[in-house]
């Protein structure tokens, strides 16, 4: 009999039960789904470092002899090290090529995942490439490559397609926050078909595998000792495809951290009220149950099961479905630009912990509800639940509420009633308006992350990258045509009391070409009598105004020091800057490294003493095309924000209106057109709106200003800015949610069957 | 005297799945202005039905029903509730008062709805709760609560008064008052307000003009009162 009930109890308050069932569901959906894609991430790219034997340890230098690889071979702790050979040059297949090429003598570390073809060999003939780069430009096995490097060319068979795990990330400057895969790509020869002979190579990496990562840092310090001719050693924390990619996990960490717990948060919310409401509803018949000698142990089980069970089929059901469509369609975006193999979810013991968690809480409140009921005499159950005096009831017959009507006297009664009720009503409406407008804002920010980085701080049409030793006549050549306005970077250390950190100098002789900007946005002039430093690297290292800090160029000894005199914002590069003068002014030579115009280069093909051409249009194109992959993930969290809205809501919607209906079936009685009764119920519900787009609207903006300015990776330093726009989609957005749901309840006043509803005094 | 209700071969089935149930079955009937009537009949005959049917809570299934020579059974809901609210007074066994609203404000709630003037505190005053006015209903007993109900029903003066088991979950000196204030009702506007009590206890047609007993659905009997008693007059 009792199941009976149970099925009853569930048709008659479908909607409660399609709410716990929903909010469950979407909470752990969305929760599930993102934390399989941030585990995936994680996951999939430490197998395919292991797997691939991706170096621990990075050595840059000019000339790396054999002697030199046989050193670091015999250093304790090293299972093995490799040389080579990296230059860039051009493919004349592909239209405005930029190729990093690379001589290999063996292939053991950062092995090639082979997507085609053969693997590496060192005396086989031929090129290996990056598949996504031969993707992208139509490109097979078999197909000839007309490599240009150092104003020479030879042809070469494409022998494999290849993903390397030091190349995930591998945009071809940091202009290009987001590779395309277009016009820039690597490929790997053996050192056999190096162009001027393999015994010319001249290596300028050496790669360290380590037997264990406890081990590095001192093996660092023995490659230091006994090369000398080491210009950096780095790790894999300092190595920008890893770091990254990195990056990009702690990013989304943070934001869908934000968004899956809000969403999480709002959804247990809404079924904790639900579910409460819904035993507090069947006070009667746990008083008829009581009368009839059923246990309390019995009940409270009865009752409990229902949580139990529905919150149980929503949880498994979320956790299956969230990876497969929110989980795998990310991974699969965000392999469009990072090379990866593959990436698949992951689920770990952490999400069904959560979600045994949420149903753990559903049971709980389902049984701490119905035992506040059974702790009552059965007697006083059967009788009709009063309302509860005092508070609640407010006198509103002095002062201004003596001129109010009827119905706002009555709705404002009513909030008192049910102040549990309308409290969630905002937060839900809220939290939905807050996400429209942060989703928005993010698209705002990043859209003026464009304008910032690439018209604001990029004042030139076209960057020269120079060749590393170009001689003074090819320098001459292109100042002279293309106007003297160019920037070195330097690679230094730097030190503040005993702290040291590895950063670089921009040395601006750029001419306004290269603009900067100050805290507000604003442009800054540079002045010559010190150092300026980004904000977000002054407040990462602890710097103030007016300090000294003292540094040396890397692989030279002589120190110097300098006051800092400013701070400079950057989105996307935190280190120093000063002037030539500057510079000058310290004694040390300018040698500069890029050349700015805006001289129309997009007919020169070639030109002497330069490693590549740079298009501001076309790196515009790219972060634009990137941010395309972006909105699609801001339409899911927008579209997920609705649903969260709506079904919020509705099922407080259809709470109130349940509770009430005896009360509007008398008001029928009375003469009420459904009209003015619908009237009087959405007021509150207006109310309510009201209320929530007002704290929404703030909300969303700190949203969007906590994910861009706290929760980015340390050389990420965006302003979050929301358009009036993107505040006006939020909450009109929520308005129109908002009153769909309303005119739908008020339609349901009109199915009010007046002679049977009052037959049952609720 | 003026008919002031006309039921003309009224038929009320409801259906449960495939079942009809028919609760009023072809029922034909008058009553007069001013009268007070008693509807007797045991559970489920179909005396609220009847009631519900006059009222324009719900609609017949077949027959006419004519109300003040208006014929109500096609009106369709705006209509039914425009004519309840200028016509009608319910009185329920339970008292259908709005929780969240003081005793003058559920009164003066038929304001919201009614052109006439309508006086909420002279209302509760005849009723003898001037005393409680801005209380809330949970603060009242049950007689005080059914007083309300009472109140706003007769504070518009409808033509027709009609009273589901009013006195049903009172004790029996309370429903004595109960009783004298709907007998009231009927007989202080010069026989132009109608009373209709739907009621399981005998005794009541000792004081109405008219008795109708109805019985599985049907008009068993109707009888017409020569010299009611006052409600004072019978021995309860
Ligand atoms: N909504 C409904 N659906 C099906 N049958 C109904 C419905 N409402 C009433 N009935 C049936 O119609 C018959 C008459 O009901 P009604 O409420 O008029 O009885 P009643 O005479 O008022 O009884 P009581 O004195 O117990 O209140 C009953 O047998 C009942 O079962
Ligand atoms: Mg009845």
């Amino acid at each position: 009999m009792l199941k009976k009930k149970v099925f009853r109890d569930i048709k008659f308050n479908k909607s409660q039960f399609v709410t716990i069932f929903l909010m469950v569901f979407l909470g752990v959906f969305i929760y599930s789904g993102i934390s399989s894609y941030m585990d995936g991430m994680k996951n999939g790219a430490q197998k395919y470092y292991d797997e691939n034997n991706l170096q621990d340890v990075w050595v840059v230098g000019s000339n790396f002899t054999k002697e030199d690889l046989e050193q670091i071979r015999e250093l304790d702790n090293v299972n093995a090290a490799e040389r080579k050979l990296t230059v860039m040059g051009s493919i004349d297949n592909i239209k405005d090529s930029t190729a990093q090429i690379n001589f290999i003598e063996s292939n053991d570390i950062s092995k090639f995942h082979v997507i085609d073809g053969i693997k590496f060999d060192k005396n086989e003939q031929g090129v290996w490439i990056d598949s996504y780069w031969a993707e992208n430009n139509n490109l097979k096995v078999g197909d000839t490559l007309t490599i240009r490097y150092n104003e020479k060319t030879f042809d070469q068979k494409i022998v494999g397609i290849i993903l390397s795990p030091d190349h995930v990330y591998d945009p071809k400057s940091e202009a290009e926050l987001f590779p395309t895969h277009m016009d820039y790509g690597f490929i790997y020869l053996s050192v056999n078909e190096f162009v001027f002979g393999a015994e010319n190579a001249i290596y300028n990496y050496i790669l360290v595998d380590i037997d264990n990562v406890k081990n590095i840092d001192e093996t660092k310090l023995n490659i230091e000792n006994v090369l000398e001719n080491a210009v950096a050693i780095t790790d894999r924390t300092h190595d920008l495809s890893v770091k990254r990619f990195e990056d990009e996990i702690e990013e989304g960490n943070t934001y869908t951290g934000v968004f899956s717990g809000i969403f999480l948060f709002i959804a247990m919310l809404s079924v904790v009220t639900t579910m409460n409401r819904l035993v507090r509803k069947q006070r009667g018949e746990i008083g008829i149950l009581k009368a009839l000698g059923f246990r309390n142990k019995k009940i409270a089980l009865l009752y409990v099961s229902y949580g139990f069970w529905i919150s149980l089929c929503a949880g498994i059901l979320g956790v299956i479905l969230g990876p497969i469509i929110v989980g795998q369609i990310f991974l699969n975006m965000i392999l469009t630009y990072y090379e990866m193999p593959e990436l698949l979810v992951v689920v770990t013991w952490k999400t069904w912990l959560v979600s045994a968690l949420i149903i753990g809480v559903v049971s709980i409140v389902t049984y701490l509800s119905c035992r506040n009921e059974l702790k009552e005499k059965a007697i006083y159950l059967l009788k009709i639940e009063e309302p509860k005096t005092g508070k609640t009831n407010v006198s509103l017959d002095k002062g201004i509420f003596k001129k109010f009507g009827f119905s706002t006297k009555w709705n404002i009664r009513d909030i008192m009633r049910s102040r549990i009720r309308t409290i969630m009503g905002v937060i839900g409406v809220t939290s939905c308006c807050a996400l429209i407008i942060c989703a928005f804002g993010i698209l705002n920010t990043l859209n003026d992350y464009i304008d910032w980085q690439l018209k604001d701080l990029y004042n030139f049409e076209y960057r020269i990258a120079l060749e590393e030793g170009y001689t003074d006549k090819s320098f001459n050549d292109i100042v002279s045509s293309y106007g003297n306005n160019t920037s070195q970077t330097l690679n230094i250390e730097f030190k503040k009391e005993d702290k040291k950190e590895i950063n670089t100098i921009t040395v601006d002789d750029a001419n306004g070409l290269l603009r900067y900007t100050d805290e507000n946005r604003n442009f800054l002039e540079l002045e010559n009598n010190g150092i300026y430093v980004t904000r977000k690297l002054a407040e990462t290292s602890d710097l103030k105004v007016g300090d000294t800090v003292t540094w040396h160029i890397l692989g030279s000894d002589t120190w110097y020091s300098s006051q800092i005199i400013g701070f400079n914002t950057n989105p996307q590069n935190q280190n120093i800057t000063m002037t030539k003068k500057y510079l000058d002014s310290m004694g040390i030579e300018y040698n500069p490294d890029k050349v700015y115009t805006n001289t129309d280069l997009s007919n020169i093909k070639e030109l002497s003493g330069t490693e590549a051409i740079q298009n501001r249009e076309s790196i515009i194109d790219g972060v634009e095309s990137m941010l395309e992959t972006m909105k699609t993930m801001v339409i899911m969290i927008i579209f997920a924000a609705i649903i969260l809205g709506i079904v919020i809501v509705y099922n407080l919607g259809i709470l109130s209106f349940v509770e009430k209906t005896y009360q509007f079936a008398t008001l029928k009685v009375l003469g009420f057109q459904t009209k003015k009764i619908g009237k009087i119920f959405i007021k509150q519900n207006i109310w309510i709106t009201f209320i929530a787009v007002l704290l929404g609207a703030p909300l969303g903006y700190y949203m969007a200003y906590f994910i861009f300015r706290m929760a980015m990776a340390d050389d990420i330093d965006m302003m979050a800015k929301v358009n009036v726009s993107s505040y006006l989609y939020g909450i009109v957005g929520t308005i129109v949610v908002s009153f769909i749901v309303n005119y739908i309840l008020s339609r349901k006043i009109k199915t009010i069957n007046m002679v049977e509803s009052l037959k049952a005094n609720e | 005297m003026r008919d002031i209700i006309e039921l003309n071969t009224v038929s009320k089935i409801y259906k449960t799945g495939e079942k009809e149930y028919r609760a009023l079955d072809n029922v034909s009937l008058k009553i007069s202005k001013g009268e007070f009537v008693v509807i007797l009949g045991p559970s489920g005959a179909g005396k609220s039905t009847l009631l519900n049917l006059i009222g324009g809570m719900d609609s017949v299934t077949s027959g006419k029903i004519i109300i003040d020579g208006k014929d109500i059974s096609d009106y369709n809901e705006q209509q039914l509730t425009d004519f309840r609210a200028e016509n009608i007074g319910f009185i329920f066994q339970f008292y259908n008062i709005l929780p969240t609203l003081t005793v003058i404000e559920n009164v003066e709630l038929v304001k919201e709805v009614v052109k006439k003037q309508v006086d909420a505190k002279k209302a509760l005053e005849s009723v003898g709760l001037e005393e409680h006015l801005n209380k809330f209903p949970n603060q009242l007993s049950g007689g005080e609560q059914q007083r309300v109900s009472i109140a706003r029903a007769i504070s518009k003066n409808p033509k027709i008064l009609l009273c589901d088991e009013p006195t049903g979950a009172l004790d029996s000196k309370t429903g004595i008052e109960v009783l004298k204030l709907l007998k009231m009702q009927c007989s202080k506007s010069s026989g132009e307000n109608t009373v209709i009590v739907v009621t399981h206890n005998a005794l009541f047609a000792e004081i109405a003009d008219t008795v109708i007993r109805v019985k599985n659905g049907r008009i068993e009997s109707v009888t017409q009162n020569q010299n009611p008693k006052m409600v004072d007059e019978v021995t309860w």
